[in-house]
């Protein structure tokens, strides 16, 4: 049940003309409290009843984080009163959905669609939670609610900050390739073709046999190897929920991981793409040529950092089992936590190096080094020499890894995504994937 | 395209996303009244017990109850010591303290200004020996006719005053008293009236007893400052209370001030309209509170994300460290940071010995060795980790070696 603020006018004047009813008072307060009673039950009674009204939904399913998304309910009325009330389309609060509430009027039998934006702040699935709809009856004094589901999803999508840097980085590659304007050789290692020497190529790329066996000059040429595999894992486990900024860990790999992705993708490289903490959270498997890009951000979207210790010995088992048998890159994204990566991730990894090459990448945190640059007081000193701890805890766990083998890129969350596809285009300049 | 991802996994999979369970709600509500009750408990029997130590005593000028300079209990637990006495608020209480008492009584009368002339009348028809203090003019005529005041000499000076009167007549209880301090309104019996008068002032006598026809006596006093608690030690006050006084009952009348009888309140005053009126206000009200507090649709719940900062353990240390002034492993970590940035670009490996380090290093700024030694790889006991001084200091001399090393 509901009232309106003409109920509540309508009380105000039964009030007032009780106070000036004098001697009668009694009698007056009986008919106006009747008359209240009354008029306020018929019009619950004669209001359309919301339990019967029919929503169907549409609109956006997806958007990227920091865009809006529309959605739109429509309210069919099939009972042979008209609706007039109010509808309101609930949102979980980091939706943002507004309008909060909107008036409503449906006529008998008719349909009428409802409009709602939503800003989402956080990425991830947003469930719609229910429609309400108030309907009031025909006095306007009081009425009806009832809220009634409607479900709808709707998914907000990893930002992709990093794609600024992604034209950069193309033309980085299309160097590797010979492809760039400046007629700089490719500098990959796979043979691609024989082709007529013009003058401005290499002379040392000249292909001596081809020359002899025809007329004019041949020069070989080289591009970058092709139908590469590349196995991204993300680990989601406790230390990617810790903030950097003002932006989980998760999130910053999340980033990194895209770019990178993107740019394997237009290399011509198979990109595949797992989630991990203690078992497989996401996994998109390449099926081909062709980006792989859309299909990853739809399975980051709901991600969310788990407060579990990671397993990678399960981490490692996964990727040696399941994901075939031939060498590719492994980019993992994680944090260069000492403890963590000592006593878990350092002893399985002879098994994974012996098969892969593996690239370990971390965002680094910035507050960590304003805090070791801190001076002046003995309690700045402690902060300082709490943060040169963490930092030779970092350092002495990235030398470790590269004496067995490992890649590893550290940067801060500005820089780690195209530091990573600058690690990525480099492997790929020397040849080594 | 064959493959796909994985359906997402189930949101509540995760520990700390378990819905609470059934039963914690009354855990909940518990907790959420249980602070907000004690502190209503610790208030109650704060003021329970504050309450116990204080006793409440009327106050009031003559008050027999009072223990305020003004009030008069001090005689009255005098009183009471060897006589009985009845403290009574209004005439009838007094006319049937009187009736009840035995044959030896006196009825003091306080503050008669507060009764009605009738009342006064049948006050003054009792058969009993009376004493007023400060009468009023009606009182005056209704008890002794034929007195009347005929001066006032308010004494100064507090709590005795600078005037002591002496008896100087034949009455035995103003007698054996002697120099009292009363005075206030002074008068003088008529003509024809069976009147002794003592402590004479300028224009008058402070004390007269009249002795009527059928025996009784009434005794006008000028003034009460003799039986208060101030004064009544005061030269022979206690004397001549206890004199005037000396009965077996004492029917102490000090009347509450007249109730005003048959007066209509506010509420009484108001409309009969507008005393009903307050009945659909109500319902007004009542309907407010619905309008403005019903909301559409309940709440939407969402599950929040861990915030914690990334640094948030080094953070602890680094508190850990503060608090336990760990100034040898801060100072050993600081070394460590400044070996591990240096060391590379002095062309050493990390695990150079710490002789072929100094020896770099001091080439390169050309410090003393022997110091650079203790700077950096001291012998135990570290030197600078003796003060939170020598820290900073260590501080400053390793970022000015990195400064020039760069």
């Amino acid at each position: 049940m509901v009232v309106t603020g003409r109920a509540v006018l309508l009380a105000l004047v039964a009030t007032v003309a009780v106070a000036l009813s004098g001697l009668v008072g009694a009698e007056a307060t009986a008919v106006a409290l009747t008359v209240l009673v009354l008029l306020l039950a018929l019009d619950i009674v004669l209001a359309a009843s919301p339990k019967a009204m029919r929503l169907s939904r549409d609109g956006d399913t997806s958007l990227r984080l920091g865009d809006s998304a529309t959605v739109y309910v429509t309210v069919t009325n099939p009972t042979r009163r008209r609706l007039r009330g109010s509808v309101r389309d609930a949102w979980p609060p980091s939706a943002h959905a507004v309008p909060r509430g909107q008036p409503l009027r449906v006529p008998a039998g008719e349909r009428r669609r409802v409009t709602t934006a939503l800003t989402p702040t956080r990425r991830g699935d947003a469930r719609a939670a229910g429609v309400t709809v108030r309907s009031v009856g025909p006095m306007g004094l009081a009425g009806r609610q009832r809220t009634l589901p409607a479900p709808w999803t709707v998914r907000t999508l990893p930002p992709f900050h990093s794609r600024r840097h992604l034209p950069g980085k193309l033309s980085r590659l299309r160097e590797l390739e010979g492809q760039h304007t400046a007629m700089v050789r490719g500098q990959g290692s796979e043979f691609d073709s024989l082709r007529d020497y013009v003058p401005g190529d290499d002379v040392r790329s000249i292909d001596w046999r081809a020359t002899a066996r025809g007329d004019g000059v041949v020069v070989r040429t080289w591009r970058p190897e092709r139908d590469r595999r590349i196995l991204i894992v993300l680990d989601t486990g406790r230390t990617s929920a810790g903030r950097v900024g003002d932006t989980p860990r998760l999130d910053h790999a999340m980033d990194a991981a895209l770019l990178l992705a993107a740019l394997a993708g237009r290399a011509g490289d198979r990109v595949d793409f797992m989630a991990y903490d203690r078992r497989t959270r996401a996994q998109v498997r390449s099926s081909g040529k062709g980006s792989q890009v859309n299909r990853i951000v739809e399975a980051m979207a709901p991600l969310e950092a788990e407060l579990v210790e990671s397993d990678p010995a399960g981490l490692v088992g996964t990727i040696l089992g399941t994901q075939g048998r031939a060498r590719r890159l492994v980019v993992l994204l994680t944090d260069l936590n000492a403890t963590a990566l000592e006593e878990g991730l350092l002893p399985k990894l002879p098994a994974l190096t012996s098969r892969h090459l593996l690239m370990v990448a971390a965002v680094n945190d910035p507050a960590v080094d304003r805090m070791a640059a801190e001076r002046g007081s003995a309690d700045a000193l402690y902060r300082a020499a709490a943060a040169e701890r963490t930092l030779g805890e970092r350092r002495r766990v990235t030398a470790e890894l590269r004496r067995m083998g490992v890649e590893v890129v550290d940067a801060d969350p500005e820089h780690i995504a195209p530091a990573l596809a600058d690690a990525y285009i480099n492997l790929k300049a020397q040849g080594r994937l | 395209m064959t493959a796909a991802a994985p359906p997402a996994p189930p949101r509540d999979s995760a520990p700390h996303r378990t819905p609470p369970k059934e039963g914690s709600r009354a855990l909940r509500a518990w907790r959420s009244v249980r602070v907000p009750a004690a502190l209503i408990t610790a208030f109650v029997t704060v003021v329970v017990l504050l309450s116990l130590g204080t006793e409440q005593f009327p106050t009031g000028h003559l008050e027999p109850g009072s223990i305020s300079p003004d009030g008069t209990r001090a005689l009255v637990n005098v009183l009471e010591e060897d006589r009985d006495v009845h403290v009574v608020r209004s005439s009838p209480a007094a006319e049937e303290a009187v009736s009840e008492a035995g044959d030896d009584t006196v009825l003091v009368v306080f503050l008669d200004h507060r009764l009605l002339p009738e009342e006064l009348e049948s006050l003054a028809a009792l058969d009993v020996d009376t004493v007023l203090v400060r009468p009023s003019t009606p009182s005056l005529e209704a008890f002794v006719p034929g007195v009347e005041m005929t001066g006032r000499e308010e004494p100064e000076g507090f709590p005795e005053p600078d005037v002591a009167y002496s008896p100087e007549c034949d009455l035995s209880a103003a007698e054996a008293a002697g120099e009292a301090y009363v005075g206030g309104e002074l008068y003088t019996a008529g003509s024809g009236v069976d009147a002794v008068g003592c402590y004479p002032g300028g224009s008058g006598d402070a004390l007269v007893r009249v002795r009527h026809d059928d025996g009784t006596t009434t005794t006008v006093l000028g003034t009460g400052g003799p039986l208060t608690n101030a004064e009544l030690d005061s030269g022979g006050n206690a004397a001549l209370a206890l004199n005037l006084l000396a009965a077996e009952d004492v029917v102490w009348l000090r009347p509450d001030p007249p109730q005003q009888e048959g007066s209509s309140g506010l509420w009484e005053l108001l409309p009969l309209g507008l005393r009903w009126s307050l009945v659909p206000l109500v319902a007004m009200l009542a309907l407010l509170a619905l309008w403005r507090g019903r909301r559409m649709g309940a709440l939407v719940p969402e599950s929040l994300p861990v915030a914690v900062r990334a640094s948030e353990t080094t953070e602890g240390r680094a508190g850990l460290y503060q608090s336990r002034k760990a100034r040898d492993r801060a100072a050993t970590a600081l070394r460590a940071g400044f070996l591990d940035r240096v060391t590379p670009k002095l062309g050493l490996s990390a695990d150079a010995v710490p002789g072929a380090v100094v020896a770099t290093v001091a080439e390169r700024t050309g410090d003393d060795p022997a110091h650079l030694r203790s700077l950096l790889y001291p012998e135990p006991p570290d030197p600078y980790a003796g003060n939170d001084d020598m820290l900073v200091k260590l501080a400053d001399e390793l970022d000015e070696r990195a400064r020039r090393l760069r």
